[in-house]
């Protein structure tokens, strides 16, 4: 019952948004709550006792450290300040026994599920390499929907109550909806507790405005999705698996039609899920901000997935980046070569894990592993080099503001981004090593245009659709760009030509949407990591 | 304060602290400056500023990272 399932659009989506209307205010948490569960087991059966787990422990884990925290607040009243320090230091390591447990379970939980596997693997291998006759068998674990998603939320939930920054919750029922929200559930948007919490309990009523505009972003979404994402599978496969016969530049067009649909996939789905939380009156984050515009790639990665940049950045880097180790280190390092040397031997050290993460997060794979350790090589050289481009950008100050030049920090991102794809979706390291090396060694741009691509699953009418729907989502991206709210401006135009503009969007997605015979059903990516 | 600001300029010169209010909003201040901010501050006022106190809104503008500063010392 993926979102751009007709199950999800035409009957549970209906049912619950009608039970919600009709509860009351008080009981409209719990039709969601009761959404949430349903729309969970529908995927995940009975492991839904995973997610009521991870629910569990958060809420004890938090009362237990708001506890310490009310009382260092009570006790500290009339203590000097090195007493006060004293207790706080006290109150605080028994604060973090308790956030140790919960994440431990949290983290623990994720760990065993997603790549238990992995890792006996990868130590019977290194057993087997060293002749020595010991390993860890394989398990068959099952692994609830989500999960990713949900722990990120969990743990940060948990830190943001040991850090004072929100109180722990006493209502089971909100925590629970904060945990399950139906819309969240498959593919984020990872949220903050005291960015989501209140609204989602608030059991506002449906609007006729939050349902049109819902809706709006729905269609919106499925377009990018079914039109474009699922229809580009079929081309995105046939190169992936037959990459040897492929030249290389058919190879980059494969590996640049993956990461467009990627883009489709992930963003059209959070158009849909950020649009089904608008229907109840829910503003939830926004996790893509037209990353194709970036010109470098950490700025891209300030763009795509934003809610798992933002959650790596709160809960690894900065607490990696303040861990006494890397202070000394740094200021080690500022003494001797300065204030850049310090900023290379701080980010070495902080975004290492950051990256690693970054991989792993998305499977247990080497070739994720990789993937983040890529990205970690590129934005640890934007760093070591900045004063050279510092000194250019000085040298040439009226060329680093050149469109052209700009375009071409776009381009130059764009490829990085496309090779980083590649290893991505490759069936493993090794694969993706072969193709790239493939690629660059056979590489001859005439194959793009000698009728190569139309062998791929794809005909000229499938092409030319995909690339009116793309050039569609590339004026709205440029418009949003230039602070232009696009949505808005569709709802306040006079009602014929809003409803034309409906019309022509929802026509679109039943017309050319890639689904019936021909195609095959594509599950949602990032569903899976 | 005053240490403050020259704290500031030291690390990002070229910005008008008296009025700006979105040091971190309009990127001003990167994640790097931050760290750098921080750990001066430590230095200088004695306070440990932790992983949690690191949100934009204790560091958009020199009157807020003050704000935070006061409030560090007074918790102890």
């Amino acid at each position: 019952m993926a979102y751009h399932t007709l199950l999800f659009l035409i009957v549970f989506l209906p049912a619950v948004v009608i039970l919600y209307q009709l509860a009351g205010k008080k009981f409209r948490p719990m039709v969601l709550l009761a959404a949430g569960y349903v729309f969970f087991f529908s995927f995940s059966r009975w492991l839904f006792v995973y997610l009521i787990g991870a629910t569990v422990v958060m809420y004890f884990a938090g009362i237990g450290m708001e506890k310490y925290r009310l009382m260092f607040k009570e006790q500290k009243k009339g203590l000097d300040r090195t007493a006060a320090k004293e207790l706080k230091k006290a109150i605080t390591a028994k604060k973090r026994r308790i956030l140790f447990v919960g994440i431990l379970f949290l983290a623990g939980t994720l760990l065993t599920v997603k790549y238990y596997n992995f890792f006996a693997e990868n130590v019977t291998k290194i057993a087997a390499a060293l002749s020595v006759s010991a390993g860890l068998p394989q398990l068959d674990i099952l692994q609830p929907i989500g999960i990713s998603f949900y722990t990120l939320q969990g743990i940060g939930y948990l830190v943001d109550v040991y850090e004072g920054k929100i109180k722990a919750e006493r209502n089971f029922g909100k925590l629970a909806l904060f945990m399950a929200f139906f819309p969240q559930i498959m593919e984020g948007p990872i949220s903050r507790y005291d960015q989501t919490a209140d609204q989602l309990y608030a059991g506002r009523r449906i609007s006729v405005q939050n349902l049109t505009m819902g809706g709006q972003r729905i269609f919106w979404g499925l377009l990018k999705k079914i039109v474009v994402a699922d229809r580009l599978n079929t081309m995105v496969g046939n190169i992936f698996s037959g990459y040897q016969y492929c030249d290389g530049a058919v190879i980059f067009v494969g590996a640049a039609a993956y990461t467009l649909q990627l883009y489709m996939e992930f963003s059209g789905c959070m158009d849909m899920v950020i649009g089904t939380a608008e229907i109840f009156g829910v503003t939830l984050p926004e996790n893509f901000r037209q990353p194709f515009f970036s010109r470098n790639v950490s700025e891209f990665w300030r763009r795509w997935h934003i809610t798992l940049g933002a959650w790596l950045k709160d809960y690894i880097f900065y607490p990696m980046s303040l861990t006494e180790g890397v202070k000394k280190a740094g200021s080690h390092a500022k003494s001797r070569f300065g204030k850049h040397g310090a900023k290379v031997v701080v980010s070495l050290a902080a975004l290492f894990p950051v990256w690693l993460c970054n991989g792993i997060w998305h499977g247990a794979r080497w070739s994720y592993i990789f993937f983040g350790m890529y990205y970690f090589v590129l934005i640890l050289a934007g760093v070591i080099f900045e004063p050279l481009f510092l000194k250019f950008s000085e040298r040439f100050p009226k060329l680093v503001k050149h469109p052209l030049y700009i375009a071409f920090q776009i381009g130059r991102t764009g490829v990085l981004v496309v090779i980083g794809e590649l290893f991505f979706r490759a069936e493993g390291l090794k694969h993706g090593l072969l193709m790239f090396s493939h690629m660059i060694k056979n590489f001859h741009p005439s194959a793009v245009v000698t009728g190569n691509l139309l062998g791929l699953g794809l005909d000229v009418k499938d092409y030319l659709i995909i690339l009116l729907v793309a050039a569609a989502v590339f004026v709205v991206d440029c418009l949003h760009e230039r602070g232009v709210g696009v949505r808005e401006k569709l709802a306040g135009m006079p009602a014929p030509a809003r409803w034309c503009a409906y019309y022509v969007l929802m026509l679109s997605v039943i017309i050319f949407g890639a689904y019936g015979d021909g195609y095959l059903a594509v599950e949602l990516i990032y569903a899976e990591f | 304060m005053e240490e403050l600001l020259e704290i500031l300029e030291e690390i990002e010169p070229d910005v008008d602290y008296a009025t700006c209010t979105t040091l971190i909003d309009d990127h001003i201040l990167d994640s790097f400056a931050i760290l750098s901010l921080v750990s001066e501050i430590g230095d200088a006022f004695d306070v440990q500023i932790a992983p949690g106190d690191m949100v934009a809104e204790n560091f958009n503008s020199a009157q807020a990272i003050w704000a935070m500063i006061q409030r560090l010392e007074e918790e102890g």
